[in-house]
């Protein structure tokens, strides 16, 4: 160690120029596409003008600066407070009745012992990972339409019809369930893997002492997956201002903003649709400050607690 | 002895059915949306189908597959993601392997700028302004450019490379090959479950990737798959709004095989991945346990 720090950095960067050239592609492609970007932050402190110059990017230059008023005014705004109520709410909804699903889902198919079985329901479960939000969305659209297999079912069973994707006291239920047929069987693939690591002597031991499969299950499979329940919801949580961007934008319509506009679906409309740039930027990086805060602690938490970390 | 036999069998029954709630759950929904591609109009607009196919027939997916615009936005899609994996895979395997040497001098800034990078990115309207002023906004590089390159699959890989044993390398840069050699002779055959996943994570990335186009892209003929299943839920969710009547719904608004070719599109469009999908599972899932998280 001590030797290779006292060789001069010349003749150790001749020998080892090609590990940086290696470097240089992937440098080049951030530098481009996520480092230069960031000067576009300044919007959020201007007055954005994107015709002041030649090109929309270097109008940011042009731009004369406003200070914090776009922060100022979006506090004001009501839309932009139910946007952020709807993000947090949203993502708890989705903590509180998604996550536990997978931790369970994984116990329950590790007590069979047709493999076959397993490696069937497997394939089946982890499909709907694969597909895009935008199948995914159209495959629940034509479910819960009028003409849609609940609604038939509904009716048949002498239920009134639902609006399920108009209706604003059911729609946050149907994000939430679409969120969970999507993810549930991917998520809980982490938490086989786990049970499969987890010793199995322990198993055969408490068998001789006469446990049962539950006692199997709450002392040896819950003890033993605890670090990566843990784990796996401090990651949850630290990002918690990611309520399903991809998700909502393609299933909510105008009738259910009250209740699904999130943060990423309120800064697309009123940059992109309204052309308010600066207030857009303004709510994007108030949106990442907060994000970046949440998961960078939710990684120190979960260093100390486990021992583990993202990165 | 009998008693525990017993009960073990109850619990069996319970799980087992419970398990195959779970299984049924996930295909409903799909089963219902290709029951529909292939019925007749009438049981399709009357709701009568269910979980199967009333009135069989495949004109309507075969009407899906020669519209000139679903076949230009297949085409489009399958053009971004050849491309986009290919440029992904190269910055990705090229920076991974000197990331995954302790040694290498200003290793740690270098790892600093890439989670930096995955951690806090510039947000829509800088990255939209970057895009229009470099002229990418209506061209397929918009397409590529936006999918390309993701740091958790360069740590992912990175990781992997660590895992390798020293020794091979070792000796083969005792017999003279440069650190370039020794990547592209000995690791990446070394390698190849890893880069197997992460091309196929990347593919998928390509594949599935709607806002790209929503956000960059406006000329139809530059059109996505995803974009263009997009633009059909989004004027299906919103024909129904611009009436004002709330009270209707979605599908009784839409002209009469409105319903029928929506669906025969969403299964047309899946049938690629559903075709691959069985084949591949193992290389994904190998990408979840390997490296993710970090020991």
């Amino acid at each position: 160690m001590r030797q290779r720090n006292q060789k001069p950095f010349l003749s150790y960067f001749r020998r080892n120029y090609d590990m940086y050239l290696l470097l240089v592609p992937a440098l080049i492609f951030i530098t481009i596409f996520n480092l230069v970007p960031m000067y576009g932050i300044t919007l959020a402190f201007k007055d954005y003008n994107m015709f002041a110059a030649d090109t929309p990017f270097m109008s940011v230059f042009k731009s004369p600066w406003a200070g914090l008023k776009h922060f100022i005014d979006i506090f004001g705004k009501s839309d932009f407070k139910s946007a952020l109520a709807n993000t947090l709410i949203i993502s708890v909804m989705k903590i509180v009745f998604i996550f536990p699903i997978p931790i369970a889902f994984a116990i329950l198919l590790n007590e069979v012992r047709n493999l076959r079985f397993q490696k069937s329901l497997q394939l089946v479960v982890y499909l709907p990972h694969f597909l895009s939000w935008a199948i995914v969305a159209g495959i629940f659209v034509v479910l819960l339409g009028s003409t849609g297999a609940v609604n038939t079912m509904l009716v048949s069973l002498g239920f009134e019809k639902e609006r399920f994707l108009m209706d604003n006291s059911i729609f946050r239920q149907v994000l939430v369930f679409s969120d969970g047929w999507k993810e549930v069987g991917w998520s809980s693939i982490i938490y086989f893997a786990a049970i499969a690591g987890l010793d199995q002597e322990c198993y055969e031991a408490s068998r001789v002492d006469g446990a049962n499969r539950f006692q199997q299950m709450r002392y040896i499979t819950l003890p033993g997956l605890a670090p990566t329940i843990i784990l796996m919801l401090i990651i949850r949580v630290g990002n918690i201002m990611e309520a399903g961007f991809s998700q909502i934008l393609v299933m909510y319509n105008p009738t259910v903003y009250e209740t699904a506009d999130i943060i990423g679906t309120y800064v697309y409309r009123v940059s992109l649709g309204k052309l308010n740039f600066s207030t857009g930027t303004a709510v994007g990086l108030f949106n990442s400050l907060i994000a970046l805060f949440l998961v960078v602690s939710a990684n120190s938490v979960a260093k100390r607690m486990t021992g583990k970390s993202i990165w | 002895m009998a008693e525990v036999r017993k009960k073990f069998d109850l619990f069996m029954i319970v799980n087992i059915t419970i398990l195959c709630l779970f299984g049924l759950i996930t295909l409903l929904p799909v089963m219902n949306v290709v029951a529909k591609a292939f019925s007749g109009e009438g049981p399709v607009i009357a709701g009568q189908v269910l979980f199967w196919p009333v009135r069989f027939q495949v004109n309507t997916v075969r009407y899906v597959l020669t519209q000139p615009e679903f076949r230009n936005a297949f085409s489009i899609t399958v053009f971004v993601t050849l491309i986009g994996t290919a440029i992904a895979m190269f910055l990705t395997t090229s920076a991974a392997y000197p990331l995954s040497k302790p040694a290498l001098r200003g290793r740690k800034i270098f790892l600093y700028i890439f989670v930096f990078v995955m951690l806090f990115n510039a947000g829509m309207v800088p990255n939209y302004i970057l895009y229009r002023s470099l002229k990418l906004t209506n061209t397929i590089w918009a397409l590529v450019f936006s999918g390309t390159f993701s740091v958790f699959n360069l740590f992912i890989m990175k990781n992997y490379f660590e895992s390798l044993p020293e020794s091979i390398e070792e000796s083969a840069r005792i017999d003279g090959a440069s650190n370039l050699v020794t990547l592209y002779r000995i690791v990446i055959p070394m390698s190849l479950p890893v880069i197997a996943t992460i091309t196929l994570f990347y593919s998928v990335g390509f594949w599935n990737n709607y806002f790209a186009g929503v956000l960059y892209i406006t000329t139809p003929k530059l059109k996505p798959l995803q974009q263009y299943l997009y633009d059909l839920i989004t004027m299906a969710l919103n024909t129904t709004d611009a009436t004002g009547n709330i009270s209707g719904d979605i599908n009784s608004i839409m002209n009469l095989s409105g319903e029928n070719v929506r669906s025969a599109t969403f299964v047309v469009s899946t049938l690629l991945i559903l075709l691959v999908y069985p084949f591949l599972q193992k290389y994904f899932v190998k990408g979840v346990t390997i490296g993710s998280v970090k020991g």
